[in-house]
């Protein structure tokens, strides 16, 4: 007796990691397979494009493929900050197309050697894909009255904030808010760096990308959040915005630059991606785009979407010179050097 | 005045597991039901439908694979380790030993940037592969050397401890009738490892299903490639997806707690 029944409980195991092994291995095994994986297009994004590639750009481009004969197409993708989505492709991760929040990371990729130099400006538009200003995030009601990022420098907000070391949107942040002051009045560069040093006071936390910020300020923390206009108002169009959108009078349109990775394509897959690269310029793709909340680089396509918010003054990152520049003045010397060495006085 | 040993144990227990459970409760217990609790707000139908999209079928297989190849690859190795430490005498003995136990220590992320230092195309041995079209990062052979070199400790910890304790004698004894080493081992030693072949293989399987901090940099993080359970967890977590991140954590902690029970139910049974 107690033999067999030492024996049935070392079976009950034994079945059940047969079990768990089949279901796990079971795409794999050869009977279950139903027909060869179709041509893969690998695609790498920043945080907040997820949805719009997912549900809206790769179907539509499967369907225009397909109907141009291409037969079938997958994507797989990947999506994170933008700084770190650079640092995985510089480590090798097999990108083959990636959008990036910030021109400098493109630049990143070139000088590391993955990419030519500024081959993204060959791209149409300059590489330029999608655009979205920098909005502010608050809670219901706008209890502290937060009208633009001088607001935010207030004491006693507490501001959730995407870190710039791994975030592009940290970095379009950063000059908004330093852009704000700059072109207030009386403005200038002491009016920047004062509204820049005043939000950065004021941060209470910080995530690796827009949306893990996004998520944090979701959670709970903070009475304010910078990020892309995108995010909060695509929410808003589901349903799924429990905070109030504050569109700064100054703020920045951020501008997301493409890159083609060509030493991971290979060359039978060489039409299908610049198929796919032309297609995201597309009337198609733009509306797509407009849609999730990007404003399109074909600003007539906008009035599609009511939920854009009005910016009295927005300003591009080439008023400050371009991302090079912008980002050696600005981020590094400005941020970086002053605001993130000063001593901490709370 | 002399109490019965029942009288002792028995009633007792309630006021001391009582204080267990209280210092549980904030915890591990509310934590755990944290997960559930969120995973179902949506009804079974919104549970089912989280589970059932591909990216989180993929991640669970993925995962469940990733585990087995570990927990059969480091069986062998584990074992084998623990037996040539266990068996042989030689010069630096004691800092292999410490070095195959180094990994519980190491932060898995130290774990990961190593390997990717070591295989990445820009790494020191990736550098010469990478020409030659070998790219094991960022592929599921990268995710699989990540995961055995975080868990090898534990099938040795598991299994070494049974080795020293066997007697020395049985396996002299097979050695004088004209048993070779294998033989010896197959016959003698394996048939006394079986228990802790069985839970070093478990606590192996279990701890490369939860497997995050390396992984996470070695894989590339993406969908319907290298996607680990534990990475789709935290992909859709940071993105807002509260309800398809903890789906899949819900299957992740029922498995390990099937495989507990059975780990708890087994070890207690041997002590017996």
């Amino acid at each position: 007796m107690e033999g067999t029944s030492l024996r049935w409980r070392g079976i009950l195991p034994a079945v059940l990691l047969a079990a768990l092994f089949a279901y796990a291995a079971w795409p794999w095994l050869p009977f279950a397979r139903a027909e060869r994986t179709p041509p893969t297009i690998v695609f790498y994004g920043f945080s907040i494009l997820a949805d719009a590639f997912h549900d809206g750009i790769f179907p539509a481009f499967q369907k225009t493929w397909a109907a141009e004969g291409g037969g079938r197409v997958e994507f797989a993708s990947s999506f994170g900050g933008s700084g770190t989505v650079t640092n995985q492709i510089v480590m090798g991760v097999p990108a083959q197309v990636a959008l990036l929040s910030l021109e400098t990371d493109a630049d990143r990729l070139a000088d590391a050697g993955v990419i030519p130099r500024d081959s993204w400006k060959r791209l149409p538009n300059a590489g330029v894909l999608n655009l979205t200003p920098f909005v502010i995030l608050v809670r219901p009601g706008n209890p502290l009255g937060i009208r633009g990022f001088e607001d935010l420098s207030r004491p006693g907000v507490r501001i959730v904030h995407p870190d710039p070391m791994t975030s592009g949107g940290a970095n379009w942040a950063i000059v908004a808010e330093y852009g704000s002051g700059f072109r207030g009045s009386p403005g200038g560069a002491a009016a920047g760096e004062a509204v820049l040093a005043g939000v950065w006071k004021n941060v209470v936390a910080q995530a690796s990308s827009a949306r893990a910020a996004r998520t944090q300020f979701e959670n709970g923390f903070g009475d304010a959040l910078v990020t892309y206009e995108q995010d909060a108002i695509y929410d808003r169009s589901r349903g799924k915005l429990h905070a109030d959108v504050v569109d700064p009078p100054r703020t920045i349109l951020s501008e997301h630059t493409l890159v083609v990775v060509d030493r991971n394509i290979r060359p039978r897959e060489r039409a299908m991606i610049d198929r796919f690269v032309r297609f995201l310029w597309s009337e198609e793709a733009q509306k797509i785009f407009v849609r999730f909340g990007f404003r399109s680089v074909r600003s007539e396509l906008d009035a599609a979407n009511t939920g854009f918010g009005t910016i009295a003054a927005p300003f591009r990152i080439a008023d400050f010179g371009g991302w090079k520049k912008a980002r050696r003045e600005i981020v590094d010397g400005i941020w970086k050097d002053r605001i993130m060495k000063a001593p901490v006085r709370r | 005045m002399t109490k019965t040993p029942s009288a002792l144990s028995a009633p007792r227990a309630t006021v001391p597991v009582a204080i267990v459970l209280l210092v549980l409760l904030p915890l591990i217990l509310m934590p755990l039901s944290a997960i559930f609790i969120f995973a179902f707000r949506g009804g079974a139908d919104d549970f089912v439908r989280a589970l059932s999209s591909r990216d989180a079928q993929f991640a669970l297989r993925f995962s469940l694979l990733i585990a087995f190849a570990t927990a059969a690859i480091n069986a062998v190795f584990g074992t084998y380790t623990a037996y040539v430490l266990s068996r042989y005498r030689f010069r630096g003995k004691q800092p292999l030993g410490i070095v195959v136990n180094l990994p519980v220590a190491i932060p898995t992320v130290v774990v990961g940037t190593s390997l990717l230092l070591l295989w990445g195309p820009i790494g020191l041995l990736g550098r010469v592969l990478s020409p030659l079209g070998l790219q094991p990062m960022f592929a599921p052979a990268g995710v699989l050397l990540a995961h055995l070199f975080v868990t090898f400790p534990y099938m040795l910890g598991a299994v070494k401890p049974v080795l020293d304790e066997i007697e020395g004698t049985y396996e002299e004894a097979a050695y004088t009738i004209g048993a070779s080493r294998w033989q010896a081992f197959r016959w003698v030693i394996l048939p006394a490892l079986k228990g802790g072949l069985f839970s070093g293989a478990l606590l192996t399987f279990a701890h490369s299903l939860g497997e995050f901090g390396a992984t996470v940099l070695v894989s590339g993080n993406l969908r319907l490639r290298t996607q680990t359970a534990p990475l789709y967890i935290f992909a859709q977590f940071e993105a807002g997806n509260v309800a398809a991140a903890n789906a899949v954590a819900a299957v992740l902690a029922t498995l390990s707690f099937v495989i507990f029970f059975f780990l708890l139910r087994y070890t207690e049974r041997r002590g017996r």
